[in-house]
């Protein structure tokens, strides 16, 4: 079947070659797209099948520099992959839509999609590639096409600014990403990741080493805490297929990275398990909490991708812990449950995004203060944003009950087969788990009920309908694949199951280890039975008795105003307050001081402590490095004498050597 | 794996259960009348409110879509099949390992849609109130994870009937852990059931506006679900709690049931009595309640986990 995978890889390259020659036409987004779209089905095909039926497959060659260069499909790479295709793909159907409201800017487009279809291409070469050198370049391939994509709004300064943290960001983790992968080709003596695995014991200085340079390398990617401060600025700034990308797939690229390693290195001391466990619980419930204060649709649901890597985070610390612990349930529930995660994410986030996608096109802004009651004029996006919204905030029936139902397994679990202070830190873990599922809740409940429900509060909803067909296809099917995973959990598990095969330290996985999810579908079968039941008993009692439309009750006030809603600053209010002092506001406010009536402005925006302290970091960095700035100035008498000074200084140390 | 009981006598009581739900209020609101010297309605009092409802005429406002519309059933059906997981005899009516999670995680798909149906009519009153239940579900979940999560790692089971089954008597630690534990939970249930020190029951006024206020634009069958829902979740925190403090369970009539039967009494007439004697807490005190409540959890776990280790 590889055949397809090549003929998917093939069809992105041709797309490449066709959008680089600099010929105009108007159904230059629509053809590329198709054709992303077809490569990616073929891809989709390939990847789908070998999961279902698997079997490691491995292709070497020789390529100068590298030596030899493994193309390999295992569990995980395989898993990852059909997560990246999936999402692309609805991304590419996505970005038909999209793109035309923009067909009148000629050359940009073109350039756009190049990019994009180039994003594409690195996000699949880059999980399958079990070479460190050329898993380094595609990373750099891939956070390049990323940025050219974000950017494609050039005139608006907060895209220029979003872009431009992308990059900051993404080279900050490729250097230590560099770090970690020369010292590992230093000590294995080759690029390949099978000769990493092949290495028993670590010096645990040097592996301290890797495994800092590493994990933070790709927390950097994912959004772990503090690194996370890219997305919610960089999101916003990338036209809605991107962005749905960046936080769906690009994110999770990190996610792989942590993953393969963990999968590369021997068994660790807890105390990175408990480390990993501690950040992430960290990441997920400031993420969340960030997250319910912001106004801004996009920025909102990029903090809760950064929950959201918490929360895969801490399957992954679970795994960890088990690993250490030699406990080989502990690595399944929490790799499992952390893969499944990052599936559902992907999934719930993309619909997510859509829908944000389809409501900004409507109303014209991101913020949600202006927007209610968008489920009736677009009411296939209020339909799917509400499984989507359901299935994040982790509620049965969806998909994302399933992976946090196995992680909350796994802690209890840890608590049971840990003893000591590990007992009660777990159980800690799982109170923690629940706290963020009831911010996610409120923030969700504050999301979904002011911008789709009541009324429209600034008259900005158009009435035109503006849902068209393919991104009507693409929301559709991802809020399916949210009710199939969530109400056939075998399905997602089936998924993850090669992964877990091969994972170290699972000995042999426990036969059942998700056997309480095995016939859920009972339980949710009862419900849906129950729910007709009632809503026929219900229509039945409303036919006999009669149902009215009224205005709603106001307490008599007969003047009642879409402004007099509640707004969403309003509703998260007091739940933002208990957050200080992580939770700043930042206020301008002109009020009425004379006694004539003057101009008056209120505007509130959160801060987010920790771009600040980068921010501040920075500044530090450049007054550092400013202060150096009189050794490039200097005349050419000195600049010969420094020339001097590092030859001498060269010569002394191979004399010393 | 899924279980579902096939013991047709369990799924009477299950039957029973469901039926005597408004009467327990019933019984509170008795309990309440008498205490502060009123002869009080009857008993059935609350099975006459939910059948006039049940044949009212329902009003919907004019921007109600789907999700009001939708958001009774929900909130009902959640709430009844969080129900049959607890163990009204040697097991619950649908058991597996882990019903803890779906059992809590049930009753917030059900809050989310009562938010989501009270923001849908627009109004400032039921935006108010909706804010207000999404910002004490917040601390209503830890507080369940720190009462029944920790006897779930103590007994090292997840399912109810298998927690309760768990608990060992004999021994003095645990039952002390047992007992601090239930006043965590009582204080869950006063703000899960919209009971005094949390919400008061009787009234939506503006400053009390929590669970009343958002349900201010229901009507007909839509308020009798609300209101049945509502003396539901009563019952059935008071079942939990009153399973828990049961030595004997559940399964058998002497003497299971009757303390079981007995302790729900009691617990109503703790209920009546806090409602007589306090009044609400102000609203802003009441996050600090229920942070006392899951101090009480930590502290609790804390204790247990250290003198075990002695």
């Amino acid at each position: 079947m590889i055949w397809l995978l090549v003929i998917g890889l093939v069809l992105h390259l041709l797309n490449l070659v066709r959008l680089a020659i600099p010929r105009e036409s108007s159904q230059l987004n629509v053809v590329a797209n198709l054709v992303n779209a077809a490569a990616l089905v073929c891809g989709l095909t390939f990847s789908l099948t070998a999961l279902l039926d698997y079997h490691r497959l491995e292709y070497r060659f020789e390529l100068p520099a590298t030596g030899d260069v493994v193309i390999g499909f295992d569990g995980l790479s395989l898993f990852f992959l059909f997560t990246f295709q999936l999402l692309s793909l609805a991304a590419s159907l996505y970005a038909i839509d999209h793109l035309r409201a923009y067909s009148g800017r000629g050359s940009s487009v073109r350039t756009h999609l190049w990019f994009f279809t180039l994003l594409l291409l690195a996000l699949q070469l880059l999980v399958v590639t079990q070479n460190a050198l050329v898993f380094l370049v595609i990373w750099e391939l891939m956070a390049l096409g990323a940025y050219f994509a974000i950017v494609f709004d050039t005139d608006k300064p907060e895209v220029r600014r979003g872009g431009f943290w992308y990059l900051a960001a993404t080279h900050a983790s490729a250097l230590l990403l560099y770090i970690c992968f020369i010292t590992l080709r230093e000590l294995t003596g080759s690029w390949n990741f099978e000769d990493f695995a092949r290495r028993a014991a670590y010096d645990p200085k040097v592996l301290a080493l890797i495994l800092l340079t590493g994990f933070t390398g790709f927390a950097v990617k994912a959004g772990f805490m503090p690194f996370h401060v890219w997305l919610p600025n960089a999101h916003p700034a990338a036209p809605t297929h991107v962005s749905s990308l960046l936080s769906a797939i690009n994110i999770k690229a990190g996610i792989y990275g942590i993953a393969r390693l963990t999968v590369l290195l021997p068994a660790l001391n807890a105390a990175y398990g408990w480390g990993l466990l501690t950040l992430s619980l960290v990441t997920a419930v400031l993420g969340v909490w960030y997250a319910l204060a912001q106004h801004d649709i996009k920025r909102l649901l990029a903090y809760h991708s950064v929950e959201n890597i918490g929360i895969i985070g801490l399957g992954l610390g679970i795994a960890l812990l088990g690993r250490s612990y030699a406990r080989p349930e502990l690595v399944v529930l929490g790799f499992g449950g952390a893969l499944l995660h990052t599936l559902n994410h992907a999934i719930f986030k993309g619909l997510l995004f859509f829908g944000a996608g389809n409501v900004y096109s409507e109303a014209h802004s991101a913020n949600i203060e202006k927007m209610g009651g968008f489920a009736r004029v677009i009411p296939l996006t209020g339909a799917t944003f509400l499984i989507g919204a359901i299935s994040i905030c982790g509620l049965p029936p969806f998909n994302g009950f399933v992976s946090e139902f196995l992680l909350y397994k796994g802690l209890f679990r840890a608590s049971d087969l840990l003893t000591g202070y590990a007992a009660i830190a777990s159980l800690f873990a799982i109170v923690g788990l629940a706290f963020m599922g009831g911010l996610a809740l409120a923030c969700f409940a504050k999301l979904y009920g002011i911008v789709f429900l009541g009324h429209n509060r600034s008259g900005i909803a158009s009435g035109k309908q503006s849902e068209p067909m393919l991104s009507g296809v693409a929301l559709v099917g991802l809020a399916v694949l949210c009710t199939l995973l969530g109400v056939y959990p075998a399905a997602g598990l089936r998924l993850v199951a090669p992964a877990l095969e091969q994972l170290p330290g699972t000995g042999q996985a426990p036969v059942g280890w998700a056997s309480p999810l095995g016939k859920l579908q009972i339980i949710y079968l009862l419900f849906l039975t129950l729910f007709f039941v009632t809503c026929g008993l219900k229509l039945w009692l409303q036919w006999v008795n009669g149902v009215r439309i009224r205005e709603t009750w106001s307490c008599g006030y007969a003047q009642v105003s879409s402004r007099m809603q509640y707004t969403a600053s309003g509703f998260a209010e007091e739940l933002v307050k208990l957050g200080r002092p992580m939770l700043a506001f930042s206020v301008n406010w002109k009020s009425l001081r004379t006694i004539l009536p003057s101009e008056a402005t209120f505007a509130s925006r959160c801060l987010d402590r920790m771009e600040e302290g980068w921010l501040l970091v920075n500044r530090g960095v450049g007054i550092f490095f400013g202060g150096l700035r009189w050794i490039q100035s200097a005349n050419i008498r000195d600049c010969v004498l420094y020339l001097f000074a590092a030859v001498f200084f060269y010569l002394l140390c191979a004399l010393v050597w | 794996m899924v279980k579902l009981s096939s013991d047709p006598w369990l799924w009477l009581r299950y039957v029973l259960f469901f039926a005597a739900a408004p009467l327990f209020t019933g019984v509170v609101n008795k309990f309440k009348a008498l205490l502060s010297g009123r002869r009080g309605p009857t008993l059935f009092q609350p099975y006459y409110e939910l059948g006039r409802l049940a044949h009212k005429e329902t009003v919907y406002s004019t921007s109600a879509g789907l999700v009001s519309r939708l958001g009774a059933p929900v909130v009902f059906c959640t709430v009844t099949i969080a129900a049959l997981f607890v163990p009204l005899g040697t097991s619950s009516a649908v058991s597996f390992q882990g019903e803890l999670i779906l059992f809590a995680y049930l009753l917030a798909l059900g809050r989310f849609f009562q938010i989501l149906a009270a923001l849908d009519v627009a109004s400032s009153l039921e935006g108010m109130g909706a804010s207000r239940e999404a910002r004490f579900a917040v601390f209503a979940e830890p507080i369940f994870f720190f009462t029944l999560g920790s006897l779930a790692t103590i007994t090292r089971q997840y399912s109810f009937a298998t927690i309760i089954a768990g608990i060992s008597w004999r021994d003095p630690l645990f039952v002390v852990f047992v007992s601090v534990g239930l006043l965590a939970l009582f204080f869950l249930m006063t703000a899960e059931c919209s009971r005094m020190p949390v919400d008061d029951p009787n009234t939506h006024l503006e400053l009390t506006m929590i669970h009343e206020v958002m349900i201010l634009d229901a009507s007909g069958i839509d308020l009798a679900l609300y209101q049945y829902v509502t003396s539901l979740k009563l019952l059935l925190y008071c079942t939990l709690a009153g399973l828990l403090l049961n030595p004997f369970g559940a399964s058998g009539l002497m003497p299971g049931l009757l303390i079981l039967i007995a302790t729900l009494f009691v617990l109503g007439f703790a209920l009546a009595l806090i409602e007589t004697l306090m009044a609400r807490l102000r609203l802003v005190l009441v996050p600090q309640f229920l942070l006392f409540a899951a101090a009480i959890g930590i502290l609790n776990v804390l204790v247990y986990a250290f003198s075990r280790k002695a």
